[in-house]
């Protein structure tokens, strides 16, 4: 049986990268609870190809991205340009889905990170979604996604 | 020293500077790659004391920048930053002759316990 991650898992691998990087005061955690409005405007993923193949997605509202380009990269909000959100998120998925790639059976490979800015999440036919994560930040809605692709390489149902 | 930071993305560029900073190693002379081609790249021109790369970066991976290294003679101190740890990841960049491998997300404490023997 294949391990699969789990949401309680993607608790602990954002707790530990809010902890580092974006909440390194401890006054701004992610909160665990799905927030009042859930805005999906930007969109991070990674893929995963070998003994498991899916998806690791982390969606935000602008004003999140934002957040988290200002975070990052150590400059104010207002400063924040559309390519730092692009870079900052993408980053973010890379770190967050390297963490999920632990997880799961070796051996898998991790492609580099596609950023979608503009309100979509981008399309990953033929998946069934593994478990999310929906949490809120500074009032904005930030959700952690794991898909698991349904076909094997040759198109097949796995 | 020179160190070379070698990661496609701008923002962790970013993060490991400001975190080579806040463990202390400062003054250092610093020079930035985007991908493992420049990597491979400017470690020849530059003749860096340390690299610092990330694993998967567009055009050559972060190992297989070390590996063509270390194919050509070059010598260099060579650390992994990298969001995968796995055990067949640590085993292959040891056996490619990295130092360390540290995994993102890191601290200032996990930059000197890797760094401390090369840079302290």
């Amino acid at each position: 049986m294949t391990t699969q991650p789990t949401v309680e898992d993607l608790k602990v691998i954002a707790e530990q990268v809010w902890s580092s990087y974006l909440d390194v005061d401890g006054t701004s955690p992610l909160l665990p609870v799905a927030a009042d409005k859930k805005v999906i405007d930007v969109t991070a993923s990674v893929s995963v190809t070998g003994a498991w193949r899916g998806h690791v997605l982390v969606s935000c509202s602008e004003a999140a991205g934002k957040y988290v380009g200002a975070a990052l990269l150590g400059i104010e909000f207002d400063d924040v340009a559309e390519e730092d959100v692009a870079d900052a998120l993408g980053e973010l998925a890379n770190i967050i889905g390297g963490n999920v790639k632990s997880l799961l059976p070796e051996p898998c490979a991790l492609s580099l990170p596609h950023v979608h800015i503009d309100g979509s999440s981008g399309r990953y036919p033929a998946v069934t979604e593994v478990c999310h994560l929906d949490g809120t930040w500074r009032d904005e809605s930030v959700t952690v996604t794991v898909l698991e692709s349904t076909t094997d390489l040759a198109g097949a149902k796995a | 020293m020179k160190i070379l930071i070698a990661d496609d993305s701008r923002v962790m560029r970013q993060i490991v500077t400001r975190t080579l900073r806040q463990a202390g190693y400062e003054g250092h002379d610093l020079v930035e790659a985007c991908d493992g081609q420049e990597a491979y790249d400017k470690t020849v021109s530059e003749k860096p004391d340390l690299v610092l790369s990330d694993w998967n970066m567009p055009h050559m991976s972060g190992v297989e920048v070390l590996r063509m290294l270390r194919s050509n003679g070059v010598q260099v101190p060579f650390g992994f930053v990298t969001s995968e740890g796995t055990p067949e990841m640590r085993q292959a960049a040891e056996d490619a002759g990295a130092l360390f491998l540290v995994t993102k997300p890191f601290t200032a404490d996990t930059f000197k316990d890797a760094l401390d023997p090369i840079l302290g």
